[in-house]
């Protein structure tokens, strides 16, 4: 099979190829050539690296992801399992959003930080709901971190998705059904926080 | 329909006409300027907009060749920002308001850069970048409002900017000289915090460790670093951004995009998403009336909106997401 461009990321390019006579994904990140070469090299090495290992963590904590065939810090690519499905940005629905909660409680449970927990990482597939792109992600005991990752959530939900009623609460109720009513009020409490932070939010 | 627009959120009181045809017939300024390492004291810089107010506001009248009878509707920009100043320009447009009996139109500053920088590019249905003193965010137009997908978790780009430099001595607003400097530099990257949390960024820890590092280091060397650490983390979520909603079109609006450096980063970025890169001219870039008075126009025309005088409040907080926008769809 030839290797071929399927997709050109903000941050990697994306390529299907074939890995021992099986259908595979290499994720290749690209030299921004904006960024400066020393600053870029040092974002994209350390982006694969937890990429690869935080995936395969969050296997091991129960959400699904791609398999990790192959690593190379020095190429910056990753080479992992082809999952096929719509994304889950173009097929949203409230039950979608549940199980996204679900997903969120169980990596957060296991101290994992997705970091970038938006609705265009979340693939459908076959076999279910499976979560990509871990570059942002990293481990954290902090309820901060927690709630800041539940919130870049609903921010796609309150942009992208603002036409979807019910998300966010949907997001929420998934979140209670692994993490429990306390801990997950205790994280949206902390959520609200971090909203009225933001710039002209204190007052409403 | 001709406007009379009046901007002052926070250094700069500024007064424009401009008519419904997007013509900018006058644009009057008058910035206050902070001492060196000092920052905008707002009680100070809202007596400097009481003391510039009457000349700056005949200066665009004269300049525009028309008289207050001929102006159809006032804009004044409502907030957000900094309350002494806001009330200046709420002041001035009360009194012309209940005098000369026109219309009175609120305006959200930020939806001014919004709207005069799409009028003056000509983009459409773009993905904003709102870069300034004031704020930091990415909006996309989806019912009836500006809809946020990333902004600053804590301080803006313009803060980064203007207290890294008053730490060192500067006066405020320090972009242009921290702009200049870092051209001086040889190139020597030292690295810095580089936070980007999905299509969020942080500047508070960017912003102790530049300073930190100015204590040893050439100052040069110190400006390139921020300028390309805290500019990468803007260009990255533009292209995550942009490769998420799939927009043609981008745009920066606000002061900080004045900065070279900065615009060609984008630049660079959309051109890698097969997107178009627009610029608020520079003239434009920072805070005046004519963002005012031009979206007050837009406002007026589409949904008839003014205020009572009585009722011509301002609002320190006043996102801008929470603005219903009658004008685009």
């Amino acid at each position: 099979m030839q290797r071929s461009l399927i997709k050109k990321g903000a941050e990697a390019d994306i390529y299907m190829i074939e890995w021992y006579n099986r259908k595979a994904i290499s994720k290749i990140r690209t030299p921004k050539q904006y960024r400066h070469a020393e600053l870029d090299l040092a974002v994209r090495k350390q982006r694969t690296v937890h990429e690869a290992s935080l995936m395969s963590a969050a296997k091991l904590a129960g959400v699904a992801t791609p398999f990790m065939y192959f690593v190379d810090p020095a190429r910056t690519e990753i080479v992992m399992e082809f999952v096929e499905g719509p994304s889950a940005k173009d097929a949203l629905t409230t039950s979608l959003c549940n199980e996204m909660g679900r997903y969120s409680a169980i990596l957060h449970a296991n101290n994992i930080i997705h970091g970038d927990p938006t609705t265009s990482n979340f693939i459908l597939s076959e076999k279910g709901l499976v979560l990509l792109d871990f570059g942002l992600a990293y481990y954290s005991e902090r309820t901060e971190d927690m709630a800041v990752d539940i919130r870049l959530t609903k921010e796609v939900f309150t942009s992208a998705h603002i036409a979807l009623e019910g998300a966010f609460e949907s997001f929420a109720a998934g979140y209670a059904s692994v993490a429990g009513e306390k801990r997950t009020a205790k994280l949206l409490e902390n959520v609200r926080e971090i909203e009225q932070r933001g710039r002209y939010a204190r007052v409403a | 329909m001709i406007c009379l627009g009046i901007e002052s959120t926070a250094h700069t009181f500024g007064c424009s006409v401009v008519d419904s045809a997007g013509k900018i017939l006058s644009d009057a300024r008058d910035v206050y300027r902070a001492p060196e390492g000092k920052g905008i004291h707002p009680r100070e810089a809202s007596r400097h907009h009481i003391d510039v107010s009457s000349e700056t506001l005949k200066q665009s009248l004269d300049l525009a060749g028309v008289s207050m009878k001929e102006i159809d509707i006032i804009g004044y920009s409502a907030g957000p920002g900094l309350g002494p100043c806001l009330r200046v320009g709420a002041v001035v447009a009360r009194t012309l308001s209940g005098f000369y009996r026109k219309p009175l139109v609120p305006v959200n500053h930020a939806l001014g850069h919004i709207e005069l920088g799409a009028m003056l590019t000509g983009a459409t249905d773009p993905l904003v970048l709102l870069v300034s003193g004031g704020h930091t965010m990415m909006l996309v137009f989806s019912q009836q409002r500006w809809r946020v997908f990333g902004e600053t978790l804590d301080i803006t780009i313009g803060q980064l900017l203007d207290q890294f430099g008053r730490a060192v001595g500067f006066a405020s607003p320090c972009g242009g000289r921290i702009e200049q400097l870092a051209g001086q530099s040889s190139g020597n990257y030292i690295q810095l915090p580089y936070i980007v949390k999905g299509n969020d960024v942080s500047f508070s820890g960017l912003l102790t460790a530049a300073k930190r590092l100015a204590e040893n280091n050439k100052l040069e060397d110190v400006c390139y670093s921020l300028q390309e650490t805290s500019f990468a983390m803007l260009a990255e979520v533009v292209e995550r951004a942009l490769s998420f909603t799939g927009r043609k079109e981008m745009i920066i609006v606000g002061g900080v995009s004045a900065n070279r450096r900065l615009s060609q980063m984008l630049e660079a970025a959309c051109e890698r998403q097969n997107s178009r890169f627009y610029t608020c001219p520079i003239k434009y870039s920072g805070d005046n009336g004519a963002q005012i008075a031009w979206t007050a126009i837009l406002d007026y025309q589409a949904t008839g909106k003014n205020v009572q005088v009585q009722d011509a409040h301002v609002r320190q907080s006043w996102r801008l997401d929470t603005v219903d926008i009658g004008w685009r769809s």
